[in-house]
């Protein structure tokens, strides 16, 4: 099981993971800031607080969704590598290869939203990116498309290092996920958590990415040979079969901290146990087979397709609530746990992952889809477990090697502020949504009707105040990790603090 | 040392592949054998060899001699089934659209058929009237010997294969030759607005 | 060397000869299918099966250039890529310097710089390797699939089909080998990947 140890030397970051460790986070960080604003910028577009033409609009929502999206795979990637390197040997070059190419793919696709006028958002339905109506052109969502293309081979290369890892010292996937102990046997108390929840996501966003690569280069061979027809229904399937895998790996890549950390900071062993082990297998399947809950509303997809879609998202419930969250619960009881931010930062991401997945079982039941699809419930829901949940989560685990360098947690006066700030402008920001959806205001729009118009004030707000926050925590970690680390501090050698 | 020579291997082999890639399909715009048939043609006009032809009225006359106008060539077999029995409407409604030229003379039909053992003057005739031939502009011929008939295919770049069925599968199109008898473009078969506005666009020069 | 060692080292240019049989290679070109997954395949494995033919010292040579395997697996998909056009599999058909090309080609720069890289690819980069083999035996199987047009000139449209819908198959047979093998199999994973670690 983890170890108790505040600050292992096994989690020490030194000269080229340290660099490539900073790249991460620092680039992430301003990015969420970048992105944010973006998203602000919508809120207040819809409130009718700023004017904002609508093919802009949506060149706006189109960055903002693949700019989340990716940053979220991209911040996460290096929570799952930190911990992951300690259990099985990562290659440095695969971790800054996925770095390099998320930056190519990054670049392709603002070139291609801000030069070209791409405005048919991060899902690339077909066929949209190839009907610009003269907002932006096929070539320009063709180089949108290459950009997911790079993104998703440096995640690839990043997967199939940490599974050579992995296998090297499991065996195969399947011992590392524990498999041989489901049924019986006794359990390796050792057995890393972090091992896995990584090999979960290498398996299902594995699968998820293949999908895309095939999805984006017939999207590409269409955009080029425009005789060559894609079927809209099978595009879209694949489409969202890449696209729910990508994201829900970021929830699933940043878990592996609240694992890790939790126990250090509760000072209370958290061991691995079966229903642990059934949970990340059931979660393994169902992450695989339950992305038809985005197609509820394609009346032509075949029914048990969609029938499978509701099942499967209430199945999935049971994993998150019942062994992470009640985990994380029975280990904070009676801990005599102190709140700095990491703590924090670690309880609020359970509460926000436990409490956004209520939404999205809902609107995952084909009943209450018919409703709510396409309403701003939607967003409500993503926004809810991406803000408060996965985003949470990989800011502990920041706050936490900021901590390292100076050996203590870090709870600074300007932190108990961030911190509130942040978590009210994230529950008002994400209720403003949900309570839109309650109303029935469509999502994706980029001109509101006057009576749709609270939600979105409200929603703004929240917007302002989880922004302000969020810069703080931005400026507050880049410094926190570009400082160098004190003489003597725990999990520093002599000769980094020297130098 | 060996990550440099590697890299250096790689991007010599990336350089080379990606040229013959280039080279094997006329710079990423063919990748089917009719697609370069068509690019070819467009940017290397070609001569067409003399070929005796047999008409539907049992007339001999030589391709070369029907030089001095636009032609409009397909390639048929009368006893098709299939999707190509349409291509003789396609060219009585070129007659319609082109009546001007054809009877002005600067412009011609010929269906020319790759299956000379069956279709005959009398299969010919059957088959333009069957397509509700207009009557004015478009000879239906067969070449009058082996010889022809390769050299025909050859110089147009026509293939036919067996349907399995008894009959034919070829790569139907509407081949147009200019007044100075050089094969100069290829249209879809099916698209005979194409093939007219190559024509008018030639005659308008 | 026993009379069974000898025959399996010449089991390359055995197969090579058979191939080049008339008969054979009308039979293995008469459909689309059987060209482009049957006779170009046992092409290839006619270039793997040519490895112990190279001299030692010319494959050392020839890995100083080939860390990784990385060149010579980048030199065999650009070797793939040409013989998978619609365009050349139809040429090789009707003009005999292009089949002469794919005879030539097919097992010395497909085949034989596998045979050659592949034992010194590391993980990462057979998993690369095979992953996008896998998506482009999905992509080209859909290709076939729904083009409009016959893409050769020389076989039928249903022939197409069903070459797209083997290539589908293919497809999914590898997904399903490499999961199986990744999830409960035995994967070596050491190789000759070197470690480098900054």
């Amino acid at each position: 099981m983890a170890s108790l140890t505040m600050y292992p030397d096994d989690e020490r970051l030194a000269g080229g993971e340290r660099i490539a460790f900073n790249l991460y986070i620092v680039t992430a960080v301003a990015l969420f800031v970048l992105m944010m604003l973006l998203g602000l910028t919508m809120r207040m577009t819809q409130a009718k607080w700023l004017t904002v033409q609508s093919p802009l609009f949506y060149q706006l929502l189109s960055m903002h969704g693949a700019g989340m999206v990716g940053t979220m795979a991209l911040v996460t990637t290096a929570v799952m590598w930190f911990f992951l390197r300690k259990y099985v040997q990562l290659h440095l070059w695969a971790f800054v290869a996925n770095y390099v190419l998320f930056m190519l793919g990054a670049l392709c696709i603002i070139a291609s939203i801000f030069v070209g006028r791409y405005g048919a958002l991060w899902t690339f339905l077909y066929p949209l990116p190839v009907r610009g109506f003269g907002l932006w052109t096929s070539n320009t969502s063709a180089l949108f498309m290459v950009g997911y293309l790079l993104i998703g081979v440096g995640s690839l290369l990043f997967y199939l290092d940490a599974a050579a890892g992995i296998i090297k010292v499991h065996g195969n996937l399947g011992r590392a996920l524990g498999l041989q102990w489901l049924f019986g046997g006794k359990i390796d108390p050792d057995h890393p958590k972090a091992v896995v929840a990584s090999t979960q996501v290498i398996i299902s966003n594995s699968l998820g990415i293949l999908a895309g690569a095939v999805v984006l280069v017939m999207s590409l061979v269409n955009i080029f040979f425009p005789t060559v027809v894609l079927n809209a229904l099978l595009a879209k399937n694949l489409i969202y079969w890449f696209g729910h895998q990508y994201i829900n790996a970021t929830i699933y890549m940043g878990v592996i901290a609240v694992y890790e950390l939790l126990p250090r900071y509760t000072g209370k062993p958290y061991p691995i146990s079966r229903p642990f082990l059934w949970s990340w297998a059931a979660s393994t399947l169902f992450v695989i087979v339950v992305y038809p809950h985005h197609l509820l509303m394609d009346f032509a997809q075949p029914r048990w397709l969609a029938v499978i879609g509701q099942m499967v998202s209430w199945g999935a419930g049971f994993p998150v609530f019942l062994v992470t969250v009640f985990g994380a619960l029975t280990n904070l009881h009676r801990s005599g746990i102190r709140w700095t931010m990491p703590s924090r930062l670690l309880i609020l991401s359970m509460f926000g992952w436990a409490a956004g997945i209520v939404p999205a079982i809902l609107d995952g039941t084909i009943r209450n889809n018919l409703v709510m699809h396409n309403t701003q419930w939607v967003p409500g829901h993503f926004h809810f477990y991406l803000l408060l949940g996965v985003l949470a989560m990989a800011m502990a685990l920041m706050y936490h090697v900021i901590g390292s360098r100076v050996s203590a947690p870090p709870n600074s006066s300007a932190d108990k502020l961030g911190f509130p700030l942040y978590l009210a402008g994230g529950l008002i920001f994400t209720y403003a949504f949900l309570d839109a959806g309650r109303l029935s205001v469509p999502r994706r729009m980029a001109e509101h009707l006057d009576s749709w118009t609270f939600t979105d004030k409200v929603g703004s707000i929240g917007a302002i105040l989880v922004v302000l926050a969020m810069l703080y925590f931005a400026i507050r970690i880049s410094a926190g990790l570009l400082k160098q680390p004190s003489a003597g501090a725990a999990g520093v050698s002599t000769a980094d603090a020297a130098g | 040392m060996s990550v440099l020579r590697t890299l250096l291997a790689s991007l010599l082999v990336l350089a080379a592949g990606v040229t013959a890639l280039s080279a094997s399909t006329d710079g990423f715009r063919a990748f089917t054998s009719e697609t370069a048939r068509r690019v070819a043609v467009r940017e290397h006009p070609r001569d067409l060899p003399p070929v005796l032809l047999q008409t539907a009225q049992g007339r001999t006359v030589d391709l070369a001699s029907l030089r001095g106008r636009w032609l409009l060539v397909d390639f048929i077999y009368t006893r098709c089934l299939t999707y190509c029995s349409v291509q003789g409407n396609e060219f009585a409604r070129l007659q319609d659209r082109l009546a001007g030229p054809i009877a002005d003379g600067k412009v011609l039909l010929l269906s020319i058929s790759f299956d000379p053992t069956h279709d005959g003057p009398v299969q010919l005739a059957d088959y333009q009237s069957r397509s509700k031939d207009r009557g004015a502009g478009w000879i239906a011929a067969r070449p009058t010997d082996t010889a022809g008939l390769e050299a025909l295919m050859r110089g147009f770049g026509v293939t036919a294969i067996s349907d399995g069925l008894g009959g034919y599968v070829h790569n139907a199109a509407i081949n147009v030759v200019d007044p100075r008898g050089r094969l100069v473009a290829i249209a879809d078969w099916d698209s005979p607005q194409e093939a007219e506005q190559v024509v008018l666009r030639g005659l308008a020069r | 060397m026993t009379r069974l060692q000898t025959v399996v080292r010449w089991a390359g240019p055995i197969l090579w000869l058979t191939l080049a049989l008339p008969p054979v290679r009308h039979a293995l070109e008469s459909t689309l299918t059987l060209q482009m997954l049957v006779q170009i395949p046992l092409l290839a494995l006619v270039g793997w099966w040519l490895r112990p033919f190279l001299p030692d010292r010319a494959v050392k040579v020839l890995n100083a250039w080939n860390r990784g395997g990385i060149s010579g697996l980048l030199l065999a998909s650009f070797a793939a890529m040409i013989w998978m056009l619609p365009r050349t599999m139809d040429s090789a058909l009707n003009v005999p310097w292009v089949e002469l090309a794919k005879f030539t080609s097919v097992p010395v720069l497909l085949g034989l710089p596998l045979a050659v890289s592949w034992p010194r690819a590391g993980f990462v980069v057979r998993g690369v390797f095979l992953v996008e083999a896998t998506a482009t035996a999905f992509r080209l199987g859909w290709l076939y699939l729904v083009s409009p047009q016959r893409l050769c000139s020389n076989y039928l449209l249903g022939d197409q089909q069903l070459a797209g819908n083997a290539l589908l198959a293919i497809g999914a047979a590898m997904s399903l080998l490499l999961a199986w093998k990744l999830m409960w199999g035995h994967v070596d994973v050491d190789g000759s990947h070197r470690r480098s670690h900054a």
